[in-house]
């Protein structure tokens, strides 16, 4: 009698424990089937994939709440500049279909002018996308699974930009090795323009990346580009190259050349006004007919009093300034 | 953080020079290129990098020479350039006008008898440089004076500031260029009290060459 309880005890404990542990496991999804009440065999039959329940991490639920949130945010954002911009074309009296961005620019400088040294900290409208730092898109799926193998990482556009500026290199570095088996020498025509170009600086790469970088990975990849660009064959990678050059501005081409004018006697003059050197201010005029003759305030060469400063230029080298 | 570009211009752009500490260029500017041969050649880059100006002292004419214009800094008192040119061409004249002398009274080898101040100069700075000085190093609490070597710049700065203080002992009533122009043809000829003050230093090194190991501990 007594063993008789005690089993029908431990079959009782038994059922329960199988349905306790079937509600703990969440992604288990068992039914548990118990054939008679006096059996201690319990047979499992697992759901079969597609009614399975999608169980969404809290970390994904998180993820998908913030994208969404920044997707409502900038669709809002770009139809307020639309209405924005269809208003200001309305102000200026423009059509509101053909309203550039230069057509922007201007009226907002006109509406607010501003005396504020720096440009970018002037009043501007300017598209969301410019105007918010770009995020990236999906990094991995509803599984948590990342498309980019170089995810956990940390910074994988970083390093796959690494990766292929070093797979270009030993592409170049097999290619010179195969020409110079065949004797051929790197064609000197197409070799790449560097003089007026820098490397991309950090914020810029940044920005490109869509990734924060240390000061020392921008040093590892500044190095490795030199080392790209420094290749004979360089040339054969241009288009990879030259989206991390920035170009550098040459201040000698922004100059206007000014148009001569003519004078009384038929003479062509330039007359350049403002120019400078330390604390001195002088109004310059050259003639094209000329004599060679140099007047200075009514004197000649002699209003420099001091040997050095007759020195400087000498008549010979007048059309060519010290650098 | 500096930028790099390719490996040619690696120095002007990434690294950040010897820049004066109280300077008023920025870091990234760089120097200027003063000679018009170097121009063309390295002129390319610079028109893409912000310049300093160039200083009033230089220029690329047959009157600049480098260790000339040293020499002139270093005769100049307060600032006072203009009497240091000035005194340092009366030096020049005094020097000229002695070895034409020297020439034509046809005594002296006539080849040998060089008239051009500027290289007579050149010649008397190069001949009085010491090549060798000495340190005081403590070595158990005794002090030993270990013959060291000189760096170029060292040199040539020991070269000028010994000939100008040979011509600065001078008496009251006798004027720098005449006492300048006679230090300046003794150390061309080596002679004089410059070379006798470099060959006393380098004696005095080779005799002290057994303390020269005290350099390194």
């Amino acid at each position: 009698m007594a063993l008789r309880v005690f089993a029908l005890n431990l079959i009782k404990t038994n059922r329960n424990l199988l349905q306790s542990s079937g509600k703990i496991n969440g992604g288990c999804n068992v039914q548990v089937v118990t054939s008679a009440a006096y059996a201690t065999q319990v047979t499992v039959e697992a759901t079969p994939a597609a009614v399975q329940k999608q169980k969404v991490s809290k970390a994904m639920k998180a993820y998908l709440k913030r994208a969404n949130e920044h997707d409502e945010f900038m669709k809002t954002q770009h139809l307020d500049f639309q209405i924005g911009k269809r208003h200001l074309a309305n102000m200026m009296g423009a059509d509101a279909e053909t309203f550039t961005q230069d057509d922007i620019d201007e009226a907002i400088a006109y509406l607010f002018p501003s005396g504020l040294y720096d440009k970018r900290a002037r009043p501007a409208m300017r598209s969301p996308d410019e105007v918010f730092p770009a995020r990236k898109a999906a990094e991995f799926d509803e599984t948590g699974r990342p498309f980019h193998s170089m995810f956990y990482t940390g910074k994988p556009n970083f390093f796959q930009l690494l990766h292929d500026i070093v797979t270009e290199t030993k592409k170049l570095n097999d290619l010179e090795e195969r020409m110079l088996r065949r004797g051929n020498t790197p064609d000197d025509n197409q070799k790449l323009e560097t003089a007026g170009f820098q490397l991309l600086p950090k914020e810029q790469l940044e920005r490109f990346l869509v990734e924060h970088i240390a000061d020392i990975e921008y040093q590892s990849f500044c190095s490795s580009m030199d080392r790209l660009i420094a290749s004979p064959y360089a040339y054969k990678s241009r288009a990879f190259i030259e989206r991390f050059l920035k170009p550098l501005i040459d201040q000698s081409k922004q100059l206007e050349v000014p148009k001569p004018k003519i004078d009384e006697q038929g003479r062509q003059y330039v007359t350049t006004y403002e120019c400078l050197r330390k604390t001195a201010r002088a109004d310059v005029t050259v003639r094209l007919p000329g004599t060679g003759k140099i007047t200075i305030n009514g004197q000649d060469i002699s209003y420099f009093s001091m040997e050095q400063s007759r020195e400087q230029v000498s008549v010979e080298d007048l059309m060519y300034p010290i650098l | 953080m500096a930028y790099a570009c390719c490996a040619a211009t690696k120095n002007i752009l990434r690294v950040s020079q010897l820049t004066r500490l109280m300077s008023v260029y920025p870091s990234h500017y760089v120097n200027p290129i003063v000679e018009k041969n170097l121009q063309s050649s390295k002129g390319n880059e610079l028109s893409h990098i912000p310049i300093k100006a160039a200083p009033n002292d230089l220029n690329d004419t047959i009157f600049y020479g480098q260790l000339k214009q040293k020499f002139l800094n270093y005769i100049t008192k307060k600032g006072n350039a203009a009497l240091a040119k000035e005194l340092l061409t009366k030096t020049f004249e005094i020097i000229k006008r002695t070895q034409i002398e020297r020439l034509n009274l046809g005594t002296a080898d006539q080849e040998k008898v060089i008239t051009d101040p500027e290289t007579l100069l050149v010649n008397a700075i190069e001949n009085s440089r010491p090549l060798l000085t000495l340190s005081a190093i403590k070595r158990g609490g005794v002090k030993y004076q270990v013959p060291i070597p000189l760096t170029e710049r060292k040199s040539y700065f020991l070269a000028m500031k010994w000939i100008l203080e040979a011509a600065r002992e001078k008496e009251r009533k006798v004027k720098l260029p005449d006492k300048l122009a006679w230090e300046i043809l003794d150390a061309a000829c080596g002679q004089g009290r410059v070379i006798k003050k470099k060959d006393d230093l380098h004696r005095q090194c080779e005799t002290n060459r057994a303390y020269a190991h005290y350099r390194w501990s």
